[in-house]
């Protein structure tokens, strides 16, 4: 099988962002993860494009995406305080998503650094 | 120099793409231009690539941090001080003799130092003999970050807040006090009343009644796998991974910005395009705060 | 669709001096005439383009470390609540991105230009700045102590310099380039600095800082770029750089070259306790040479945070102040250092500081050649300028001011003597058309049919700072933005960059190079146009 050849992908595991790794990949799931250290080989290889979960779970039960959304923003609304907690493992184009919700909501804000 | 952390097992390509091995104009024989210390409280993997290792005893690095710093500056310290830290006399100055006549020293330190006894007052400490040391030399220290892109978080934050974590914004505009808006805190207390969590999973990390009041509470989680938060949560959305699935930009902890090169395509959107839609939500409910004229005019 | 009408107008790019005339707008630009849906009496009132900043530091690595370091006064400043369409904010000496484009906008200046981005962040400068609204942006590139450049010009490269500038300038996305402490900065990586022109720089065998103010004034000449280079002198703030500066311009007479932040250049004495200005001298050097622009970087008195690609001198301010410091080295292109600081009247460094800025807008005689500055947040924060404008328009306010300086300062600066008053036409020059043209900007700082519709609006007031402070309307690209202090909208701004022609193997020189001293890859290191909202690409003439 033909694998897509990607040079130079970056590598978000830990806090070197390493942007030098070789992925082979069949759009699938990522076979090989060239210049990749241990646990870098291990991010890369671990994921793929199969679907082990629901797309949404509701009260721990399979539910729609859109129904996910839509409580979501139902609860955050409704809440007095809410708060927006993580962004370690998400893009920054997530994160600031996640800084103008909560600007938006009034709500806390915070990430792992405050561990 | 490493202090309070094992970038061997952590961190691995911190040795040789980084910080050891590169060969440079100044540094053409690599690693043997180099003088490599590590500071820790056992003896790690990362021992083998230093040339000196200080063991120092649990719980004691400011101690020794504050000795190193007055030695530095020609104080008299009592060998009852010195030897609390674990260490003779002899070892820290060959230490400080050897980074005074370093071209170019660099501490990276880790959560050995940062989340252990002391926790900011260590920082500061490794911080401040940094500083001191360019009386002498070239020195400079930063922090070995952990997570992925923690570090962008802190980055966007602080563009866009003025804070880097720890932030309110319950007056409408940011405020920070770490302690009583850090997320630990606000959980313990049962300060809030619904949590949204992505790209982390506290529900494995946090003290007991931090993750009991995430449980209380209606929790929604945005992340790749169902984690343990997710069990306890209201909501749960499968995103895609990031940089293996969804695009964008990451931070090296260093704050040096860097693009993400997808390789496979998820059946899961992305982090970004869930967020942009439950803002789109919110956007259609009523607005928490009354429309006021900001008035400019106070600023001069 | 708008049309303002009854207004006193100050457009000294077309020498209007305070006639009354109508102003119409179309599709951001300014028409001849509109059928306007929305007319503004401004009967009464005056009008002036919108203001341009030549040289700050809002966006990037190093004001995003000063933002960490001051949250202090972060918490004591002015906060910025949000709207259901706005983003909220916080001011101060370094405001967040959201309330820079609120504050910038709201003392009526509608385009800034970053003056110091390393290619290796340009990728995060261009995130912030995308999040800066309002105003049109551009930045500058730090070129004068990478170590690629400096090589090439060491060996007496010229040509792969120019085509390697050419290609970075590409690469990051800027606007032009930027010399900070040429050689200083890298020599900073030893511990050291770089004071004379003509000594060799550490870690390098022959070159001085003089081969590289010179050769990169060429480069930029022949690339053509729209701004001259942008220099940061050797010897930054510390007392007798008078000689140092005057050398500095000296080595390029007859090249065009913007002075920055010329007030932390042009001290006299030989150390804190002599240190005196010699604004009298810089001056009459500048004005026989008119190649040259330059701004102030003035100072007022208060607190601030200071940050500069100039590590060695921010190493020094440490050391004297005691306060915090940060250190920022990036690999192999230049360095950065941020120490909080308070400028205080008593002191009489910082007095002859506050004096110095002033005299060198006063000494200096064509206005069209020196610009308001503060260097922000260098000398102080950039939403104080109206306090300089009144400095400078009102002797008497000058005078009152200088009466509360220790009495020792006299003998040490110039302004005394001076009675000179800026009138509102010069000012028009200092903040708005003198920048627009000294950066090239044709669309800017002029009222002229055709031009891009940003001006400003201010009530005739006995209090000038009030006046420029508090403008009654602000119009960006056609668009009221503020009504009498109200935010009214948050458009996004523009970004101004060139993008000059380099030889087609550059690539091919460059790559070894960098995988050898960078660490990212060198296909990552370029910012991608599509990073970059609304993107405008100015023109390169080769200049004669």
């Amino acid at each position: 099988m033909e694998l897509k050849i990607i040079d130079h992908a970056t590598c978000t595991f830990c806090g070197c962002v390493c942007d030098d790794i070789q992925l082979h990949s069949d759009g699938q799931r990522i076979h090989k993860a060239e210049k990749a250290c241990v646990l870098g080989k291990a991010w890369f290889l671990n994921h793929s494009a199969e679907k082990h979960y629901p797309d949404a779970l509701i009260d721990g039960e399979p539910a729609k995406l859109a129904d996910a959304i839509s409580l979501a923003a139902e609860l955050l609304h409704a809440a007095d305080m809410p708060l927006v907690y993580g962004m370690s493992n998400t893009t920054c184009e997530a994160q600031k998503q996640c800084v103008a919700m909560a600007d938006h909501l009034g709500g806390l804000l915070d990430s792992h650094t405050s561990l | 120099m490493y202090w309070g952390g094992n970038p061997a097992e952590c961190h691995p390509r911190h040795f040789t793409k980084y910080a050891l091995m590169p060969k440079s104009k100044f540094l053409p024989n690599g690693r043997k231009d180099r003088t490599v210390v590590l500071v820790d409280i056992r003896e790690t993997k990362s021992v083998k690539a230093a040339d000196l290792f200080l063991q120092v005893r649990p719980g004691k690095d400011f101690e020794l941090l504050t000795i190193l710093r007055a030695l530095l500056k020609g104080h008299d310290v009592g060998d009852r001080e010195i030897a609390q830290t674990g260490l003779d006399r002899a070892v820290l100055e060959d230490l400080l003799s050897r980074m005074k006549a370093s071209k170019f020293g660099a501490i990276f330190f880790g959560m050995g130092l940062s989340m252990t006894r002391g926790k900011h007052m260590n920082s500061a400490a490794l911080l401040t003999l940094a500083a001191e040391l360019n009386s002498f030399t070239k020195f400079v220290a930063m922090p070995m970050r952990g997570h992925g892109n923690v570090t962008g978080a802190d980055v966007i934050m602080r563009w866009q807040t003025g804070y880097p974590f720890g932030i309110s914004f319950n007056r409408g505009y940011p405020r920070y006090n770490p302690g009583e808006f850090s997320t630990v805190d606000v959980l313990v207390r049962g300060d809030t009343d619904c949590a949204f969590i992505i790209g982390a999973d506290p529900g494995a990390t946090m003290p007991r009644p931090a993750i009991e009041h995430l449980a209380r509470i209606p929790t929604i989680v945005l992340d790749p796998h169902v984690t343990h938060t997710s069990r306890i949560a209201k909501v749960h959305i499968t995103t895609a991974p990031a940089g293996i699935a969804a695009p964008g930009t990451a931070y090296r902890m260093d704050e040096i910005p860097l693009p993400l090169s997808p390789a496979i395509d998820s059946p899961y959107p992305t982090d970004e395009q869930v967020i942009k839609q439950i803002r789109a939500h919110l956007e259609q409910k009523p607005n928490w705060l009354p429309d006021s004229q900001q008035t400019l005019a106070s600023q001069v | 669709m708008l049309r303002i009408y009854g207004g006193k107008v100050f457009d000294p790019a077309n020498g209007i001096n305070g006639q009354v005339k109508d102003i119409c707008i179309q599709d951001g630009r300014i028409v001849d005439t509109t059928q306007a849906a929305t007319e503004i009496d401004a009967r009464g009132l005056i009008v002036f383009p919108g203001g341009v900043d030549v040289h700050t530091h809002v966006a990037g690595g190093a004001i995003n470390f000063a933002r960490a370091m001051t949250p202090e006064d972060h918490r004591r400043t002015q906060a910025f609540i949000r709207s259901q369409t706005r983003r909220s904010g916080l001011g101060g000496m370094a405001p967040t991105t959201f309330a820079t484009g609120y504050l910038y906008a709201g003392m009526g200046f509608t385009t800034v230009n970053e003056a110091a981005v390393p290619v290796l962040s340009a990728r995060h400068t261009h995130e912030e700045l995308n999040d800066v609204p309002i105003v049109d942006k551009s930045c500058l590139v730090l070129m004068a102590n990478n170590e690629i450049v400096m090589n090439l010009m060491e060996a007496g490269d010229y040509e792969r310099a120019k085509h390697v500038v050419a290609w970075y300038l590409n690469a990051a996305k800027g606007y032009g380039i930027k010399a900070v402490n040429p050689g200083g900065v890298a020599a900073w990586k030893w511990g050291k600095d770089s004071k004379e022109l003509s000594s060799p720089i550490a870690g390098f065998n022959s070159l001085t800082p003089g081969m590289i103010v010179q050769q990169l004034a060429r480069i930029v000449d022949d690339l053509g770029l729209p701004h001259p280079l942008h220099l940061h002198c050797n010897n930054l703030g510390a007392p007798g750089n008078i000689a140092t500066t005057l050398d500095t311009m000296k080595h390029l007479e007859g090249n065009r070259v913007h002075m920055a932040h010329s007030q932390y250049h042009a001290y006299g004495g030989d150390g804190w306790d002599t240190m005196r200005s010699e604004a009298a001298q810089f001056a009459e050097y500048f004005n026989a040479h008119p190649s040259m622009t330059t701004d102030t970087g003035a100072v007022l008195f208060g607190d601030t945070v200071t940050i500069t690609a100039d590590g060695p001198w921010q190493h020094l301010l440490y050391k004297l102040t005691g306060r915090k410091w940060g250190n920022l080295d990036v690999e192999n292109e230049t360095g950065c250092g941020i120490v909080p600081y308070t400028y205080k009247p008593s002191n009489l460094v910082n007095a002859v500081q506050w004096a110095v800025g002033l005299e060198l807008l006063l000494l200096i005689n064509d206005p069209w050649r020196v610009f308001l500055t503060t260097d922000h947040p260098n000398g102080a924060c950039f939403w104080r300028y109206p306090e300089i404008i009144q400095l400078l328009m009102c002797a008497d306010f000058r005078n009152a001011c200088m009466a509360k300086l220790p009495a020792k300062i006299k003998s040490r600066i110039y302004l005394p003597e001076i009675t000179r008053e800026y009138s509102l036409y010069e000012i028009a020059i200092i903040m708005s058309a003198g920048p627009a043209r000294a950066l090239g900007h044709r669309q800017k700082g002029n009222l002229a049919v055709g031009k891009d519709a940003d001006l400003v609006i201010y009530r005739e007031d006995h209090d000038i700072s009030r006046m420029f402070a508090q403008p009654r309307y602000v119009i960006k690209a056609g668009e009221i933005v503020i009504d009498d202090g109200d935010i009214r909208s948050t458009p996004e701004g523009r970004e101004f960059m060139v993008q000059p022609e380099f030889d087609p193997t550059t690539e091919d020189f460059l790559r070894p190079l960098f995988e050898d001293c960078y660490t990212m890859s060198f296909e990552n290191y370029p910012v991608e146009l599509d990073r970059i909202e609304n993107p405008t690409i100015q023109d390169c003439s080769r200049v004669q």
